[in-house]
């Protein structure tokens, strides 16, 4: 049997903090936080208790568990500002590992003296006088005079010590989902001065996701409005995250863009925090490393970015690419959120590198059997080809083509501008115009429907030295005839950057 | 002190004969202690210090206008950032463009070795308002440690913001271009590297010649008096610019219309003494054939 006693000590000097209230909530979290290593843990006078045995081969033995177990007390604490120092002490039972905790000096359990048993406190008195001041002296008493004199409960308690009966006690057991409330210390109106609360919930729910294993998703913050105002009693903000975290920082991030663009009807007195959903993180590299939260000190990963920038700017301001299959230019790509867009990406990667993959093993094939059928032959000379008329577009692509001003039959921009090269005839009517007219797609808004035309671009070079994509757009054939007397209309629709 | 820096003084001497790493002449450009990528021209290079984009520092890009020349000057580092030494650096080099003047477009870049699938594009073409949020999304990429490069468009930034950026750029070690207005030269500038960037019209502009001149206004070294010119347009892009050229000239040639006052014999010559650029692909027939 190995036991592992903790106890949470207030460093030294730190005069601001309160003396009782600050190891309570400590006592709390060291207890979660022990329940990532055995289901056995118990809160003991001012002591947690936790009992390793089964959990021995697991860590690598006593040692390895015991370390891994600090360091990570001791990163929890530091990364949430709490100046608490944890002690420890083992023995072979819980009473042995609580004793060596009080009396560090003492190297057997029969010398530990008598004060270090809680069951035996009411007596210290009269076991000083009998001459008892250690464990071997109370157990060389006969049983019974000792049950007689002291009462029952020292016996048990001293059994209980030797191992020879089993320890009860009421095991702590983490809840499924955390739900936490707290006071603030004074009525809050703005927003951002909410997140002082949320920082002091914010410890016990980190302490209890490592107890638990899991990792947060997203979580519910309520506050609560003062209920004299005549408006609803809470409001409610959910914040939610793709990757499973455990490290709260990016959650906090989160939490203190969103709450900085909120507006409070009333002043809140109290908040709650709800966990609402949590995975379990089974690798188990990860439920073991020990440097779990220093792993990400350099930076978070670009899903974090991409929250923390949609968080304040707003999901629509930061946009990854998305090639769409069109040959007009201004179709031929779509800027999607970032939020959603990642997963989607990832999607989109693993396909591409599926086909690369396909793709080289087709061109092994060729070249080991030189009469294999074409197509991917093909496949590579249409991508060859799709590479080489890529080149002709320009890199800058204006999100709304601008009209220019024309003088005589040419366009002008920012001066005289000279023709390189074209046109490049573009034909954006026929019968697919039809569906563009229509909201094609669900949750976007319908393109606009333009009148069938014929765009002739241009390769234009400004007196600026800048090379630009300019188009003339005419209106169908049927109207050519019409329209041939008038100007033509030119629009700037991209740089050659 | 009117001592020429090529003089031997007491101090080249002494340094000179202690040979310490740290100490950088004026004279000289300063670069064994910069991580420096390479440019993807050599004549740009030469003129770095270092020998190429300094690695965690600033680069202070100026234009007349924004949205000009930028890709063509930076895709080759790009590229090769996002190609990466090893497989897990590359899949996780991230560009963050920040406060865009246009949409990148994808094919285009594509055809530049860009992979539009790690480019973030955070506020394109931003509002004026929105200016100190540029500032604060820089500085949030270069934290993350998933981003490889940032380029950000700030023509309202001040020199003390800056120099936060620049600070940032340093510690978390990344690639930073902040593309400026030329109303900027005048100011003062935490960058260690500032260029100007301005489009350019030579003799055989459309053929070979170089399209963007590229000022050094500050590095660590002496200064820089003539602009290195470089080409940054694709090869393809350039052949159809000498294919469409010749046609022209052609056709006036058969109408009998004297040729094309100066440009024309040295773009003749540029089209057809490479011979990469005269094996002109199908389009290139077709665009000089229409015009």
């Amino acid at each position: 049997m190995r036991w592992i006693a903790l106890q949470a000590r207030t460093l030294e000097g730190d005069a601001m903090l309160g003396p009782s209230e600050v190891p309570s909530m400590a006592v709390h979290h060291i207890a979660s936080l022990a329940l990532a290593f055995t289901p056995r843990v118990a809160v003991v006078d001012e002591a947690v208790v936790m009992d390793v045995t089964a959990s021995l081969r697991l860590f690598g033995g006593l040692h390895r568990l015991l370390q891994l177990l600090l360091a990570r007390l001791a990163l929890f604490f530091e990364s949430n500002q709490c100046l608490v120092q944890v002690n420890h002490a083992c023995g072979a039972t819980s009473l042995i590992a609580i004793g060596k905790l009080r009396e560090p000096a003492s190297q057997r359990a029969g010398e530990l003296p008598m004060h270090t048993l809680s069951a035996a406190r009411p007596h210290l008195g009269v076991l000083e006088r009998t001459g008892c001041r250690t464990w071997d002296d109370l157990l060389a008493l006969p049983r019974d005079g000792v049950a007689r004199r002291f009462g029952a409960g020292l016996l048990a308690a001293l059994d209980c010590a030797r191992g020879a009966v089993p320890d009860r006690y009421d095991w702590l057991v983490l809840p499924e989902q955390f739900e936490e409330k707290h006071e603030l210390d004074a009525l809050v109106t703005h927003g951002p001065a909410l997140m002082a609360g949320v920082e002091q919930l914010l410890v016990g729910l980190q302490a209890w996701l490592l107890g638990r294993q899991r990792g947060l998703c997203a979580l519910n913050i309520i506050w609560h409005l003062d209920k004299r105002r005549d408006v609803p009693p809470t409001g409610s903000l959910v914040v939610r995250t793709d990757q499973p975290a455990q490290d709260l920082r990016h959650i906090k991030a989160l939490i203190a863009e969103h709450l900085a663009q909120q507006k409070l009807a009333a002043p809140v007195h109290s908040l709650t925090l709800q966990s609402l959903v949590t995975e379990p993180l089974v690798d188990a590299a990860a439920a073991t490393a020990p440097l779990l939260i220093e792993d990400r000190q350099h930076g978070g990963s670009a899903l974090e970015l991409v929250e923390r920038l949609s968080a304040r700017l707003g999901p629509d301001k930061v946009c990854v690419w998305q090639p769409s299959a069109d040959h007009r230019p201004e179709a031929m790509q779509q800027w999607l959120p970032a939020k959603n867009g990642l997963n989607g990406i990832d999607a989109i990667k693993s396909i591409a590198s599926q086909a690369v993959n396909t793709w080289a093993s087709g061109i092994k094939i060729i070249k080991n059997k030189p009469f294999s059928p074409a197509s991917p032959k093909n496949a590579l000379k249409n991508a060859l080809q799709g590479a080489r008329t890529d080149a002709l577009y320009p890199s800058w692509l204006l999100p709304q083509p601008m009209a220019l001003r024309s003088v005589g039959n040419s366009p002008v921009y920012q001066g005289r501008l000279q023709r390189l090269a074209g046109p490049q005839r573009m034909e954006s009517c026929g019968w697919w115009m039809a569906s563009d007219a229509a909201p094609h797609l669900p949750g976007q808004p319908p393109q606009r429907a333009r009148p069938p035309a014929i765009r002739d671009y241009f390769i234009y070079r400004s007196e600026q030295g800048a090379l630009l994509w300019i188009y003339s757009e005419r209106l169908a054939a049927d109207d050519a005839a019409a329209c041939a007397s008038l100007q033509r209309a030119w629009f700037l629709h991209g740089f050659f950057a | 002190m009117s001592v020429p820096f090529d003089s031997p003084s007491p101090l080249v001497r002494c340094t000179g004969a202690l040979d310490i790493a740290s100490v950088w002449r004026a004279s000289e450009l300063s670069g064994e202690s910069l991580h420096t990528l390479d440019t993807g021209y050599p004549a740009l290079n030469r003129e770095l210090p270092g020998g190429g984009w300094p690695q965690g520092a600033m680069v202070e890009v100026l234009q007349p206008q924004a949205g000009q020349h930028e890709w063509g000057l930076l895709a080759p580092v790009l590229a090769s950032l996002q190609a990466g030494g090893t497989p897990a650096r590359g899949a996780r080099a991230w560009l963050a463009l920040v406060g865009a003047p246009s949409s990148p477009f994808g094919p285009a870049l594509r055809a530049r070795h860009i992979s539009m699938q790690r480019l973030l594009c955070i506020a394109p073409q931003p509002e004026p308002g929105i200016a100190p949020a540029l500032l604060w999304a820089t500085r949030e990429a270069l934290q993350c440690a998933d981003v490889a490069a940032v380029l950000a468009w700030l023509p309202e930034a001040r020199s003390a913001h800056l120099r936060r950026l620049q600070i940032a750029a340093q510690t978390h070690n990344k690639l930073l271009f902040v593309f400026r207005p030329l109303r900027a030269q005048h100011e003062s500038s935490p960058a260690p590297l500032r260029l100007l960037l301005q489009g350019h019209i030579g003799a055989s502009a459309s053929g070979g010649g170089a399209n963007v001149q590229v000022h050094v206004l500050k590095r660590r070294g002496p200064l820089l008096a003539t602009p290195v010119s470089l080409d940054t347009r694709l090869e393809r892009l350039s052949a159809l610019l000498a294919a469409s050229r010749e046609g022209v000239r052609q056709r006036r040639q058969s109408l009998g219309v004297p040729a094309l006052p100066v440009a024309a014999p040295a773009l003749f010559a540029a089209a057809f003494s490479n011979p990469l650029r005269t094996n002109a692909h199908a389009l290139d027939r077709t665009a000089s054939a229409h015009a």
